[in-house]
């Protein structure tokens, strides 16, 4: 499916925001999907490349990705100009399931982990007022879409380094004298983890949007699955996922 | 203008089965069809070969099982797949539906393992081949350590034609010394047919971390690199064999196909294109037409191994 690039941007250091527009976006569009972006014009790269869904406008329409410059693949798509044209497949995955209308809602991104809780953030929004968030960075020049967050809950950041807001792992800024029913984050294996931990003990539904190296993106390979939490089975994190319940799988 | 009886023919005889064109998914690349089966009717694939099928359940490799490297990608799944009756009982009753020839990857640890495997997938009516795995690179046991030494392939072989009453295939490795021995020993084993080439094991290391980047250290290099590895050794079996050749190693157009059926194939199986562009089949089968009308050529039988 071809989608045109109408905006692509350096938001901070290596990563890249850009916004792009087609029929895909006819398709109902769940927060935390993604979709499989080939890059190159020959056969040098051979797998596309999956990145979430950080945000999508019905009006433009438009989707927006962010991405983070880690080999020539990515460096090729962040050299994409407006009016490039891009072969992607979606929206791909299941998405996070919302909650219950007036929940208390918690929302944690690491990272490049941060884009897809946006648009997720965006629909909370619309059911309940009382929505946390929590971004993590490794520094304050890593930062992006906090203003955007703000608009949408009450916002905390964490820099590993301590430049920008409080100094440590995004556990270090959960707030201890508030309780929610529901937690959303997506980001390093490391940090769902110890997010799991932190809320060992109380009653909250945990949803983790997971990541893996990928081939085919649509379920058929096998190549990105994790364990399920008593390890008897696996699950594909491309099509059974990205998202999944924290109690199903083992992070 | 153009008539329909000046409509070149694709269709293949192979071992017995009628193949409406020479174009089927390879197996590991296409799951047991569901998914790629949202793109598109799967009927118009000459074949649908599914993922490879063990007597028991197999939760495959740790993860990163899959990664890229220049001009292809490496993996190690290890062999993932519910085991053969789950596969039986539930995956392939849908793909017989779409109304297209089943071709089943079997694999095994050791040989009475392959024999029940077979027997199952035979006895089931649901698949019209089998195509033996004695190639697969990334696991401990079984699959290549039965591919590399000609009498442990051939003995293999005999033991499980036995338990087959439909044609069956064997899938050759190319991490052997000479691939002509070991398709001998194929044809002397009995089998109807050889394809040939799996993966060819392959590295590649994170600078970062300084290690492999796959959890399985080793991994299965396919895609377009492999193209010249995989013509060669399907040349080479075909001056060798009396069987039929499904030739595959990077074939992502019509003309890479045509190569392989120049070279002896008498059809051919896409891979890794799968993932790059989930409609490369159908797109290679009319690329295939393309070529054929160009050249003026109304039957692939006209090519078939001119290259030798």
């Amino acid at each position: 499916m071809i989608l045109d690039v109408i905006k692509n941007t350096n938001l901070t250091g290596d990563i890249w925001e850009m916004e792009l527009t087609g029929p895909m976006l006819v398709k109902p569009i769940r927060p935390g999907q993604f979709i499989n972006i080939r890059v190159g014009e020959s056969h040098e790269h051979v797998l596309r490349r999956p990145i979430s869904i950080g945000a999508v406008d019905r009006d433009t329409p438009s989707l927006t990705i962010v991405f983070r410059v880690v080999g020539s693949g990515t460096k090729w798509l962040s050299e994409r100009e407006v009016g490039d044209q891009l072969d992607a497949l979606g929206p791909l995955g299941r998405g996070f399931p919302l909650p219950k209308e007036g929940a208390r809602v918690l929302i944690v991104g690491g990272g490049v982990g941060v884009p897809p809780l946006y648009e997720l953030a965006r629909e909370v929004r619309k059911l309940t007022e009382q929505v946390d968030i929590i971004l993590g960075f490794g520094s304050g020049s890593d930062c992006f879409w906090e203003d955007e967050f703000r608009q949408l809950g009450r916002v905390r950041v964490a820099t590993e380094d301590g430049s920008s807001g409080i100094k440590g792992y995004v556990t270090d800024a959960i707030p201890n004298d508030q309780i929610w029913d529901y937690l959303y984050t997506c980001g390093p294996k490391p940090m769902l983890r110890a997010l799991k931990q932190h809320f060992d003990k109380v009653p909250i539904k945990g949803y983790v949007s997971l990541e893996e190296h990928m081939a085919c993106g649509v379920g058929a390979c096998h190549g990105c699955t994790c364990h399920t939490a008593d390890f008897q089975e696996t699950k594909r994190i491309c099509k059974d996922g990205p998202v999944f319940s924290w109690e199903e799988v083992a992070l | 203008m153009s008539h329909t009886t000046n409509k070149p023919n694709l269709a293949v005889e192979l071992a017995g089965l009628h193949l409406k064109n020479p174009v089927m998914p390879a197996s590991g690349c296409f799951g047991f069809g569901r998914e790629y089966g949202e793109y598109y009717h799967l009927n118009q694939l000459g074949a649908v070969v599914v993922k490879a099928t063990t007597l028991h359940p197999r939760l495959g490799n740790p993860t990163p099982r899959v990664t890229e490297v220049t001009g292809g990608m490496l993996n190690a799944i290890g062999l993932a797949n519910p085991g053969v009756d789950k596969v039986l009982s539930s995956e392939l009753p849908w793909l017989a539906e779409r109304n297209v020839p089943i071709i089943v990857n079997a694999a095994g640890d050791t040989v009475d393992e392959y024999c029940e495997v077979v027997r199952r997938i035979s006895n089931s009516g649901l698949a019209q081949a089998i195509e033996l795995n004695v190639s697969c690179p990334n696991v401990e046991l079984g699959g290549l350590a039965f591919g590399v030494e000609p009498r442990i392939l051939k003995d293999l072989v005999a033991a499980v034609r036995k338990h087959c009453s439909i044609p069956l295939f064997v899938k050759l490795s190319p991490n052997v010394t000479s691939i002509q021995d070991l398709a001998l020993a194929a044809e002397d084993g009995g089998a109807d047919g050889i394809s040939l080439i799996n993966t060819l094991i392959g590295m590649k290391i994170d600078l970062k971390t300084r290690k492999p980047v796959l959890a399985n250290k080793r991994g299965g290099l396919s895609g377009p690199a492999v193209k010249p590895v995989a013509v060669r050794m399907v040349y080479e079996v075909a001056q060798v064999v009396q069987l039929p050749i499904i030739g595959m190693g990077g074939i992502y157009s019509g003309e890479d196909a045509v190569e392989f059926i120049m070279a002896g194939a008498a059809a051919v199986m896409v891979g890794t294109a799968n993932f790059t562009n989930p409609y490369a089949c159908l797109q290679i089968i009319k690329e295939i037409e393309e070529f054929m009308v160009r050249e003026g050529i109304k039957d692939l039988e006209e090519i078939r191994g001119c290259a030798l």
